[in-house]
């Protein structure tokens, strides 16, 4: 047991550096939001966006993992568990987009909703009180269930009873319910009205498949992170990274699945009100990005993360997870950005600060709550078949 | 005793554990023994390394015969809708990726999986109606509770006498030369 606990001092050596990064990016964020409010809003969406859609894909993949009763992923859960218990600190993170209600929604603005029957129609949706009681609502919901996975497994550390195995599966089936309509509609409220004319009733499974292929990738960095400083070298092996490795290939498959879904229906109706979102990214100074994406997220990992040996290849995998969160990156900066900039991309030193600032908050969350608890679920009842996984 | 006259097909020995199995599995690859086979109830961890079996090749066929059922579908869609019977519909391109991906992702998952299925069975060499091991006794008892090694005539090492000598050094539970 003593053996599953984080050495003290590496811990707080990280945590110094977490907190580091946390503050540079937070004296960033404030600079930038003092000098050029307009930019700083807009990096900040994306910025938040990044990390919070990678602890909305742990939370999927925690739920999945215990109501499909999966027995490989429990040497891995715990540090999903820990990135999930972050999730209550979304509502901190939240603070800057509803502040910046006015600098980024075009519906906030009464004088332009007056003058605009679509925006009228909408209006009771697309409110800025009804954004900032839902997003806070949405943050409830995944608070409560992310934190009462986390309280029954860690319970389970020290009572190792079957029942807290029962209560994980009862709270993860009306959690993944519950949690796929409340992302859903998330991703309407935030990314979606950036363009308030335009709806794809397909967006909220677009965005939670990128958060969970990227939430794979930092699943993997993370166990990596551990194995290179020597721990759970054993327990999470190459049959483990094998199975980690096929779910970033299949969501690889499953994001591009929506993403030409979304696509073609469009393609198929071509009604203008909807094909001007792809017009704004395919037309000019965004296609490259377009095919960027098309590339980087689906061609280029799909043919790497194909043959059996480059899941079980740890460096390759390593490699592949930094791409996926660097992809990950810029399928949101794709969807957010052409609304306000639709001659092409222009990057700026302040899209960084807030993907830093809010970053390193949840990284200080995981990193808090590792201490506290063994970094592996040692009291699951199936760990010993957990340890002994073997892909035929 | 005939022994002597019979044609072998194979050596074989049975063990009532699949650890006992795995174990001897070892043993004979190490003495040297490649056309090995290994015959279980059910699929026993650890039993391809143990006897040296290689990966099978099942899956470069499903990837060769899966980009021919791309290859076909863009082929098809593009030849029919705008070369051979060229119509307009709905306004759309006579050819076009958007509209042709659904078809041709279907044709790659069904070439695929006609190649995984078909291929599968190309490689074990079946359907066959009758296989020499049917005439061994032990044989009957691998669908239930026992674990079969079996090193076959083709082996390079294979001796009707000294191979079975050797597998019951391992210590099985009975041993048997089965006739072709």
């Amino acid at each position: 047991m003593s053996s599953y606990e984080i050495d003290g001092a590496l811990w707080s050596r990280v945590r110094n550096a977490i907190a580091f990064l946390l503050l540079i990016g937070v004296a960033a964020s404030v600079a930038g939001a003092v000098t050029e409010p307009e930019r700083f809003y807009r990096s900040y969406l994306v910025g938040f966006l990044h990390p919070t859609s990678i602890l909305l894909g742990a939370l999927f993949f925690v739920m999945v993992m215990h109501i499909t009763g999966s027995v490989w992923s429990i040497t891995v859960r715990r540090f999903h568990e820990n990135l999930i218990g972050a999730l209550p600190l979304v509502a901190v993170a939240l603070v800057p987009v509803v502040l910046g209600i006015h600098h980024l929604y075009e519906w906030s603005h009464a004088e332009e909703v007056a003058h605009d029957t679509l925006l009228r129609g909408k209006a009771a949706w697309l409110n800025p009180q009804g954004f900032t009681i839902r997003a806070f609502i949405y943050v409830a919901i995944w608070s409560f269930f992310a934190l009462r996975l986390v309280h029954h497994s860690t319970a389970q550390d020290s009572t190792r009873s079957i029942d807290n195995t029962r209560s994980l599966k009862k709270y993860a089936a009306p959690g993944l319910f519950l949690g796929f309509i409340s992302v859903s509609l998330a991703s309407f409220d935030w990314v979606m009205s950036l363009a308030p004319h335009w709806y794809s009733t397909m967006f909220g499974v677009y965005f939670y498949a990128g958060g969970g292929w990227a939430s794979f990738a930092t699943l993997v960095l993370i166990c990596l992170a551990f194995r290179s400083a020597g721990m759970l070298r054993r327990e999470i092996n190459v049959e483990h990274y094998h199975d980690l490795g096929k779910w970033m290939f299949a969501l690889t498959v499953f994001w591009t699945y929506i993403a030409f879904c979304q696509y073609l229906l469009i393609w198929y109706a071509n009604l203008p009100e909807e094909t001007i979102w792809f017009r704004n990214r395919f037309v000019g100074g965004w296609a490259p990005m377009s095919v960027a994406l098309l590339f980087g997220h689906f061609f280029i990992p799909f043919l790497v993360l194909l043959p059996r040996a480059s899941k079980r290849n740890l460096k390759l995998l390593r490699a592949a997870a930094l791409w996926f969160l660097a992809m990950h990156y810029l399928d949101l900066y794709w969807m957010v950005m052409p609304t306000f900039y639709k001659d092409g991309p222009s990057f700026h030193w302040l899209d960084l600060a807030p993907l830093v600032a809010v970053g390193s908050l949840y990284a200080l969350g995981f990193w808090m709550r590792l201490k506290k608890h063994a970094i592996m679920a040692v009291g699951d009842l199936r760990l010993e078949q957990a340890l002994e996984h073997h892909n035929l | 005793m005939e022994t002597a006259q019979i044609t072998p097909f194979a050596a074989i020995a049975e063990f009532d554990t699949p650890g006992a199995l795995v174990q001897a599995a070892e043993k004979v690859r190490k003495a040297g023994y490649s056309k090995t086979d290994a015959l279980t109830p059910f699929p026993v961890h650890g039993i391809d390394e143990a006897l040296g079996i290689p990966r099978s090749h099942l899956g470069y066929i499903v990837l060769c015969i899966g980009m021919m059922g791309t290859a076909a579908a863009l082929l098809l869609q593009w030849w029919t809708g705008a070369v051979d019977y060229p119509l307009v519909i709905g306004g759309k391109p006579l050819f076009a990726f958007e509209f042709s991906i659904p078809v041709t992702f279907e044709l790659t998952v069904l070439f695929s999986s006609f190649a995984a299925v078909f291929g599968m069975l190309a490689l074990n060499g079946l359907p066959r109606f009758y296989h020499p091991l049917d005439n061994a006794r032990m044989t009957r008892r691998v669908s239930d509770d026992r674990f079969v090694l079996v090193i076959d005539k083709s082996d390079p090492k294979f001796h009707p006498v000294e191979t079975i000598g050797f597998l019951r050094s391992l210590n099985p539970i009975s041993t048997e030369l089965v006739e072709d």
